[in-house]
């Protein structure tokens, strides 16, 4: 007979089928499961309170931060900050300070500007320590005790001398539980068994469970996404610290690069590809909302499997000319085929279509092969149009964003394809790449192959280019005229769009616009601008034109 | 295409917690088209009236903002012979984040301070900038002729 209360209260990381079994049929023969053994307050308390503690110092997370790689710490937790070397883009104040991550499996430097208040996770520590932190109820005393290292406590077990530790508790055992980890009594890794005190075993599961079910309820209706409105499905935390789905910050930095909750610009969108899920918050999501989140993740599922079935061949394709985010094109449609496709993008509301360069030489494009257009181009949006009553048009767009070409088809004559979105490198990798090649030492081997300047600054590349500018359009060059101002906007300041704003105006041969267009990092492209740069410079040709023209 | 589950929550939210002085209610037949009614705000020139609002969610609503319009005449600076809202939530300062219930609220908060500097209707806010008195006294007049049935 399995009747001793301790059976009943094993800790969650060591129990076996067997336990689990045992348990239920208790569970069955008092009438009291109700279907969730797995997270049952009294059976799994040790783990649901392990959903609070911080690895580094075991108490409940205080003002937690969640870093890049998805681990969360107390805000007194993070490590010594010191001022990261060689860095000069986004070179933003706040991104100068740095700290090397604790957590094992990241090790990484990480800015200090990336890891501001987790809301979410802040918010859910509140319920715990309101749903658990203080217990008025003088009863349900719980004795807790530590489970030994299984080695140890086999060689110690008939001892019983020292080592064992152990705490009576009132208030059940998430309560007892918590109740420790806040007075620093319990490692993250340190289990526990729990024995009720109370005269009635029955009681004090009745009671946990309420406790259990209050928190769930609770914590549930706060990891709601606020672009979705349905439980966080995969959760990304933003640096300014707010958390969405991860396919909902997809779609929204396809609109805006603004973080909906807060507006702050999310000047680092390009980090979302290769962005780690916040995992404290995933493990809450697992372990207290299982249900809730299986039939979400099966309704997603099912949407997607409707999607394709469909057609994934969503995307319309124009192969014409080389466009860049941010920058203008306009286009004179003249083409039947691309007047349906127009008249259809402005009809169904997208106003979008795929911008790609012809694929002139018949080079293998990836998984297209010889494509007859090349694999990278630029999504623009329909800002304005001017139809003519014999079906031509002229429109106006900007591009929004890159994509790669995953798989294409022909409708109705023009192409049809099923596109990726394409990023930047993540801020870290851009601010490491910088830092590498600007701290190399001059070698006599690799100044034949590297001219000096590629070990410049991001911003002095930058600066290069508006010398540049600023020189030519002090000699009036005619790629510098006014029409081209006017069409393409005064030159950013942005590094990253810098590169974008010349490859329009400066006339420069199309295999080096596509270039630049496949490039996804702010230093590669700067440096192939000064690469151009420096080339126009020694051959003198641009200049001397240019003057003879004045 | 069938309704996103974010769709549906808002309007169960609208119907379970209404917010006093607003009331959304979406067609049977168009789950995206809602019939608005705004209770002027009290000690403003629309006090007393009820005004009746189109609003619908566009595809790809939350990305997009809803599209709203005044149905019932209004005479304010910010709001156009066409019913149309001159409101920055609705354009470029418009995020995900927001909803019917924010929007609505940001509406009734303009009709309690109309802001000529910004103007969707230029005529009015002219006169409102000339002669505020008298702007205002035409405001609550056409409250009564249109708003108040
Ligand atoms: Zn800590
Ligand atoms: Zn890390
Ligand atoms: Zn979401
Ligand atoms: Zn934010």
């Amino acid at each position: 007979m399995h009747q001793s209360p301790h059976d009943w209260a094993k800790g969650s990381t060591t129990h076996t089928a067997n336990t689990d079994d045992v348990v239920m049929e208790k569970l069955l023969a008092l009438g009291e499961y109700s279907g969730e053994i797995g997270s049952d307050g009294f059976y799994d308390a040790r783990a649901i309170v392990r959903l609070t503690q911080c690895l580094v110092c075991s108490l409940p997370l205080q003002h937690p931060r969640t870093l890049p790689c998805g681990n969360s710490i107390c805000l007194r937790c993070l490590p010594q900050f010191y001022p990261r070397q060689n860095i000069s883009y986004p070179g933003l104040p706040s991104r100068q300070d740095g700290f090397q991550c604790p957590f094992p499996e990241c090790q990484k430097e990480h800015s200090v500007a990336d890891c501001t208040l987790d809301v979410t996770l802040s918010k859910v520590m509140e319920i715990f320590e309101r749903e658990l932190g203080s217990c008025q109820s003088e009863e349900m005393p719980v004795e807790v005790k530590e489970i030994l290292d299984p080695e140890l406590s086999d060689f110690e077990s008939d001892g019983g001398e020292c080592g064992e530790r152990k705490w009576t508790v009132d208030g059940g055992r998430l309560v007892a539980i918590y109740t420790l980890i806040k007075r620093g009594e319990l490692y993250y890794d340190t289990d526990v068994t729990c024995v009720s005190l109370a005269s009635d075993h029955r009681d004090s599961a009745v009671l946990d469970r309420e406790v259990l079910q209050t928190l769930k309820a609770k914590i549930t209706s706060e990891v709601e996404c606020q672009v979705c409105y349905g439980l966080f499905l995969d959760p990304i935390t933003t640096y300014c610290g707010h958390t969405f789905c991860r396919k909902c910050l997809e779609r929204v930095l396809d609109h805006s690069r603004d973080c909906p909750a807060c507006r702050r610009r999310l000047h680092l969108p390009n980090v979302l590809p290769a962005q780690s899920s916040n995992k404290r918050l995933t493990e809450l999501l697992v372990s207290l909302c299982s249900e809730a989140l299986a039939h979400r993740a099966t309704v997603v599922a099912i949407e997607e499997m409707a999607g394709s079935d469909d057609d994934d061949l969503t995307t319309p394709l124009f192969v014409c000319t080389a466009s860049y985010p941010g920058m203008p094109t306009p286009l004179h449609i003249f083409e039947p085929r691309y007047r349906l496709m127009i008249r259809r993008v402005c009809e169904n509301g997208t106003r979008r279509f795929g911008m790609l360069l012809p694929n002139r030489s018949g080079q293998l494009q990836g998984e297209l092969g010889a494509a007859p257009f090349m694999q990278y181009g630029t999504m623009l949006q329909i800002e304005g149009a001017n139809m003519y009553p014999d079906g031509r048009s002229d429109i106006w767009t900007v591009g929004v964003s890159r994509f790669r070409v995953k798989r294409w088809g022909i409708r109705d004559d023009y192409i049809v394809s099923d596109i990726e979105r394409v990023e930047d490198i993540p801020i870290l990798e851009e601010e490491a790449l910088e830092a590498l090649e600007t701290s190399l030492r001059i070698q006599m081997s690799s100044q034949d192959l590297l001219p000096p300047w590629t070990r410049l600054s991001t911003q002095s590349l930058l600066q290069i280019g508006h010398n540049f500018v600023d020189q030519m359009q002090a000699i009036s060059a005619p790629w510098l005229h006014e029409n081209n101002i006017l069409a393409f906007g005064q030159r950013p300041d942005d590094p990253a769009m810098f590169p974008y704003w010349l490859a329009s105006v400066l006339p420069v041969a199309e295999n080096e616009k596509y270039r630049l267009l496949v490039c996804t990092s702010v230093r590669e492209r700067l440096k192939m601008v000064v690469g151009w740069i420096k080339k126009i410079e020694s051959h003198r040709w641009f200049c001397s034109a240019t003057c003879a023209i004045v | 295409m069938s309704l996103p589950k974010r769709i549906i929550k808002e309007t169960e939210r609208l119907v379970a917690e209404p917010v006093p002085g607003i009331n959304a209610v979406p067609h049977d037949d168009n789950l995206r088209y809602f019939d608005v009614t705004i209770h002027g705000p009290a000690q403003s020139p629309y006090e007393g009236g009820i005004f009746r609002l189109e609003l619908f969610l566009p595809e790809d609503y939350p990305m997009t903002p809803p599209k709203i319009r005044f149905l019932t005449k209004i005479y304010h600076p910010n709001i156009d012979k066409l019913g149309r809202i001159c409101l920055d939530v609705l354009k470029g300062n418009w995020s995900p984040a927001l909803q019917i219930r924010t929007i609505l609220l940001s509406i009734q908060a303009l009709l309690g301070a109309p802001n000529p500097d910004d103007p969707l209707a230029n005529d009015v806010a002219q006169r409102w900038k000339e002669d505020e008195p008298a702007a205002i006294q035409t405001a609550r007049d056409w409250t009564r002729t249109h708003a108040m049935v």
